[in-house]
């Protein structure tokens, strides 16, 4: 398997955040890739750093209390980290955008659709140069937009505020937004967590033909593994702050190499009544005094002395599968 | 030994807004006997959660009756006998705003003991202790923290022994664990399974995750805009379902293996929307989206009949005498 | 809540603990008033014609007056009728207020809700200063009169926060639960429900330290509130304001101390807020 060429590196990162009993050591050395075109999925359980992962590639984590305190980010040959202020806006203006959870808290309860809607696609094309567009072609693109999602009556939705819709239909709003101009990067964290599984169907569906069509790279950050396999190339599955195993992804599902992966696939209640298991032994880390050397040893049954010692580094599972765990050092 | 625990009766649950009647819950008949866990399946807006509610006593009920061993539930909880209170609990959907932010969890599960024990401060300290103990949260820990400082998971093990303090014979659990991770999720279900058979509890057990209730009820009913499609035992619910919206539900999950995939019904693309419960279509209320729309549907509603043992639907597709 | 954590949250804004610093500096100045002030004397009834008008220098910081007392000794004795004022009208209206916002809040009953909320709404619609202004000219205008009028118009404010936090909690979760286990309506109400409303009260006490002292001292400047020869500080502006802009420093330094304490709450207020907001990362 080869990655095409890479769009976003995230090399090494280190994050940390100050609270009052010290420090909480999140991130402790990420490292992803994505290409262009590609669709790759990072799963990862709640407190595990997706979304500080996120905000720290759009550069929006509040700094202090959040310390960045080792690793590069490459977007496209140049480290986001090492960017001046003036530089972020157009980047996220033009080159990537983004998807949270929460759609209602994601759009402004006091303007319409349209205007919002508007307003960034105005933006946008400042961005590229376009200045004189007009409000009729701007208003013209914001349906078509939002009729791409699959929205009934785009019309009447521009025309609405946010809390007269349903959760499902912000969702799509947050799409066409995020979708806006043909940004190259897309970052999805949980988009439909909160939906119902009828409406998280047609969602994904959309998004996965919207994005296919554009060509656009999509990092999809949920705790989903059902959602991930059907709609990613590649996974990476994260733990504490550190990735812990990738591959593509009908390898991963086929094969799953780390104790952690292994135990996660395990967990998730099987249509076929088999039954669940009980669940993986222990609790995530304490951040403010993590485990030392690889962070799933304390609940991992094939612990070993030196998993205490050492973060174990990337050891090749055949054909771009990789794992960190000891377990592999052959 | 089946023994009959709680009927439901064409419960009615309305609410009066400005916008209109919301038919939260419109005629929904069920029963459940004892040592069982009866699963609610629906999506938002079916009324699921108001059912447990109004069984629980959050609610009186606009219509319909509902009896627990025998009694009638039919009110609110300003008007049940407080034996009643001890006997029938509730685990809530939200872990964040069910343990109140300003109280300790010793605080949290001492409730319930002082309300119904008559027991003294040194009797209950043990008493929450072992609480405690059976959910699997070392005492000496958790009896001093507050809520915000432990996880979601955590939380609602506490919700969960709270809900047990009373020796309750009854406990409804709206979506304990969907806010949850998978793994911490599948901790809380083996410990529920766990304690149901040590304590011989009887579970109403509410959840939009149908491969969670594959695994843990005994009967499924699913839920639409406030009626009930269909019933049936678990296995043939999933093996055989017959309402067109029970397929269109099961075909929407998202599963990991191969094995579980061959065991989706065809796919039928969801389409459409939920129609706001205040503005529920004529007739059979799922027509708008239903796949098998026929003339009838958009004219009258269906009544449930039962097709097969103990598998009822309600649905135009399968006609026959009404009988529930 | 541990106390070194709540510190640790306040202690965040810079500007809050410079305003608790000066806070409880006023505070001291105020209570020890006798002991610090180099004229004690001229609190009272006391002249000296030879020592008026005279500008601020050593022997008097801030001047005196126009009968000739230091006006820096009139300021911090001024202080005390100020946080007197602004102590017992809290005292006085907050706990009604917050009485009245919980039934109000939580009463199943409509037409009981309905009563308490439009009494307070007839208040509140009624411009402050008019109405402690009517108050306190149907009686005689004295302090304790004063402190009376301001008290009987500010407690609607309280019962409006603690109804609209009280109505926002009762459909939360664990309120219900407490109900459904069977908890009395009044233990609900004191243990479940008022905790949760320290905080947006706390800080609205604060807040309102800073309009009740100008409330007072507005009162005083048109002559309804410290009489003199008391140095309430709205009357030493009042009367300082005859000598403007030649003998600037009667008016200018009382103003000046208004200012300063309503501003030192005002940053508490900040750090106050920050102290109660839930954590997250």
């Amino acid at each position: 398997m080869t990655i095409p060429q890479p769009l976003l590196e995230i090399k090494n990162l280190h994050v940390r955040f100050k609270v009052f009993e010290g420090e909480l050591k999140v991130l402790n050395g990420m490292d992803l890739v994505i290409g262009e075109g590609e669709k790759v999925g990072l799963v990862g359980e709640t407190g595990c750093g997706k979304t500080t992962t996120i905000k720290s590639v759009l550069r929006v984590l509040p700094i202090p209390p959040a310390m960045i305190t080792a690793g590069e980010i490459i977007y496209r040959g140049r480290d986001i980290l090492k960017m001046s202020r003036r530089e972020i806006p157009s980047l996220r203006r033009g080159e990537m955008s983004a998807i949270f959870q929460d759609p209602l808290t994601s759009l402004n309860p006091v303007f319409t659709i349209g205007q919002q809607l508007e307003d960034i696609i105005r933006h946008s094309l400042r961005n590229q140069g376009m200045e004189k567009v007009s409000r009729r072609n701007i208003r013209s693109r914001a349906a078509s937009l939002l009729s791409e999602t699959g929205m009934p009556d785009p019309e009447r939705i521009l025309k609405s505020y946010p809390v007269q819709l349903s959760g499902g239909m912000r969702q799509r709003v947050c799409i066409s937004e995020a979708l806006r101009v043909n940004v190259r990067l897309l970052m999805a964290d949980e988009p439909t967590t909160n939906l119902d599984v009828t409406i998280q169907d047609q969602i994904l569906r959309r998004l996965d033909e919207l994005v296919e069509k554009r060509g656009t790279s999509i990092l999809l950050i949920t705790h989903s593994l059902g959602v991930v396999k059907h709609l990613t190339h590649r996974v990476y599955i994260m733990y504490a702050g550190n990735i812990m195993e990738t591959a593509n992804t009908r390898e991963l599902f086929l094969h799953p190499l780390h104790p952690y992966t292994q135990g996660l696939l395990k967990t998730v209640p099987k249509l076929t009544g088999k039954g669940i298991s009980t669940g993986i032994p222990g609790r995530i880390p304490n951040y403010l005094d993590p485990p030392t050397g690889c962070r799933f040893h304390p609940r991992c049954e094939h612990a070993m002395s030196v998993c205490k010692e050492e973060r174990p580094p990337f050891y090749s599972g055949g054909d771009g599968h990789k794992v960190a765990c000891y377990l592999y050092r052959s | 030994m089946l023994q009959e625990i709680l009927r439901v009766e064409n419960l009615k649950k309305y609410f009066y807004t400005k916008q209109g009647t919301v038919r939260a819950v419109d005629g929904v008949s069920f029963t459940m006997n004892q040592g069982e866990t009866f699963g609610l399946v629906g999506e938002s807006g079916s009324g699921k959660t108001t059912v447990a509610h109004t069984l629980v006593g959050i609610y009186s009920p606009s219509g319909g009756e509902a009896l627990f061993k025998g009694k009638s539930i039919s009110m609110d909880y300003t008007q049940r006998a407080k034996s009643l209170k001890k006997e029938i609990r509730i685990v809530f959907q939200d872990p964040g705003s069910s343990l109140n932010p300003r109280w300790s969890i010793k605080q949290i599960l001492e409730l319930p003991l002082r309300v119904h024990d008559s027991c003294g401060p040194k009797e209950r300290g043990e008493r929450v202790r072992e609480l405690l103990r059976m959910v699997e949260l070392p005492p000496d820990e958790y009896l001093f923290k507050y809520p915000s400082v432990i996880g979601g998971g955590e939380k609602q093990m506490v919700a969960i022994a709270r809900a047990l303090a009373t020796n309750p014979s009854f406990v409804a659990l709206d979506e304990p664990t969907s806010a949850l991770d998978v793994s911490v999720q599948a901790k809380i279900i083996s410990l529920l399974l766990e304690l149901q058979e040590r304590l011989n509890l009887t579970y109403l057990f509410i959840t939009h995750d149908l491969s969670l209730m594959r695994n843990m009820a005994t009967r499924v009913a699913i839920m639409y805009l406030g009626k009930i499609c269909e019933v049936a035992r678990t296995i043939e619910f999933f093996q055989s379902p017959l309402h067109p919206y029970t397929k269109m539900l099961l075909s929407s999950i998202q599963v990991i293996t191969d094995e579980e995939e061959d065991l989706k019904p065809k796919k039928i693309i969801s389409r459409g929307e939920i129609p706001s419960p205040v503005n529920i279509p004529s007739g059979c209320s799922f027509h708008l989206r239903c796949p098998e729309k026929m003339k009838i549907c958009v004219q009258v509603d269906p009544h449930m009949v039962e097709v097969y043992s103990g598998h009822f639907v309600r649905c135009h597709l399968y006609p026959g005498q009404a009988g529930a | 809540m541990g106390v070194s954590k709540g510190w640790y949250k306040f202690s965040r804004n810079p500007l809050s603990v410079l305003g608790l610093t000066v806070l409880i500096i006023i505070v001291l100045a105020a209570v020890f008033a006798p002991y610090i002030t180099p004229y004690p004397e001229h609190a009272g009834p006391f002249t000296n014609f030879r020592e008026s008008s005279l500008p601020p220098g050593p022997k008097h910081f801030f001047g005196t007056d126009t009968v000739g007392r230091d006006v820096f000794t009139r300021v911090i004795f001024g202080y005390r009728f100020s946080l007197l004022l602004a102590v017992v009208v809290i005292s006085l209206s907050v706990p009604p207020g917050i009485l009245l916002g919980l039934i109000a809040g939580y009463t199943k009953r409509r037409s009981l809700e309905i009563v308490i909320m439009r009494v307070t709404d007839i208040f509140l619609a009624v411009p402050p200063l008019v109405l402690a202004l009517a108050i306190t000219a149907m009686l005689s205008p004295n302090l304790l009169n004063q402190m009376m009028a301001i008290s009987l118009m500010w407690w609607p404010w309280y019962c409006r926060l603690v109804y609209s936090v009280t109505t926002s909690l009762r459909h939360e979760y664990f309120v219900h639960d407490a109900e459904l286990t069977g908890a009395k309506k009044a233990f609900i109400l004191i243990r479940s429900i008022l905790p949760n409303c320290v905080g947006p009260v706390l800080t609205k006490i604060t807040l309102d330290m800073g309009f009740v002292i100008t409330l007072g001292a507005s009162l005083s400047f048109i002559g309804l509130g410290v009489q003199p020869p008391k140095p309430g500080l709205g009357t030493m502006v009042a009367d300082g304001a005859k000598r403007l802009p030649a003998e600037w420093w009667m008016t200018v330094f009382p103003a000046l101390a208004i200012v300063l304490v309503i501003l030192s709450f005002n940053l508490i207020g900040d750090g106050l807020r920050d102290m109660f907001a839930v954590e997250e990362i």
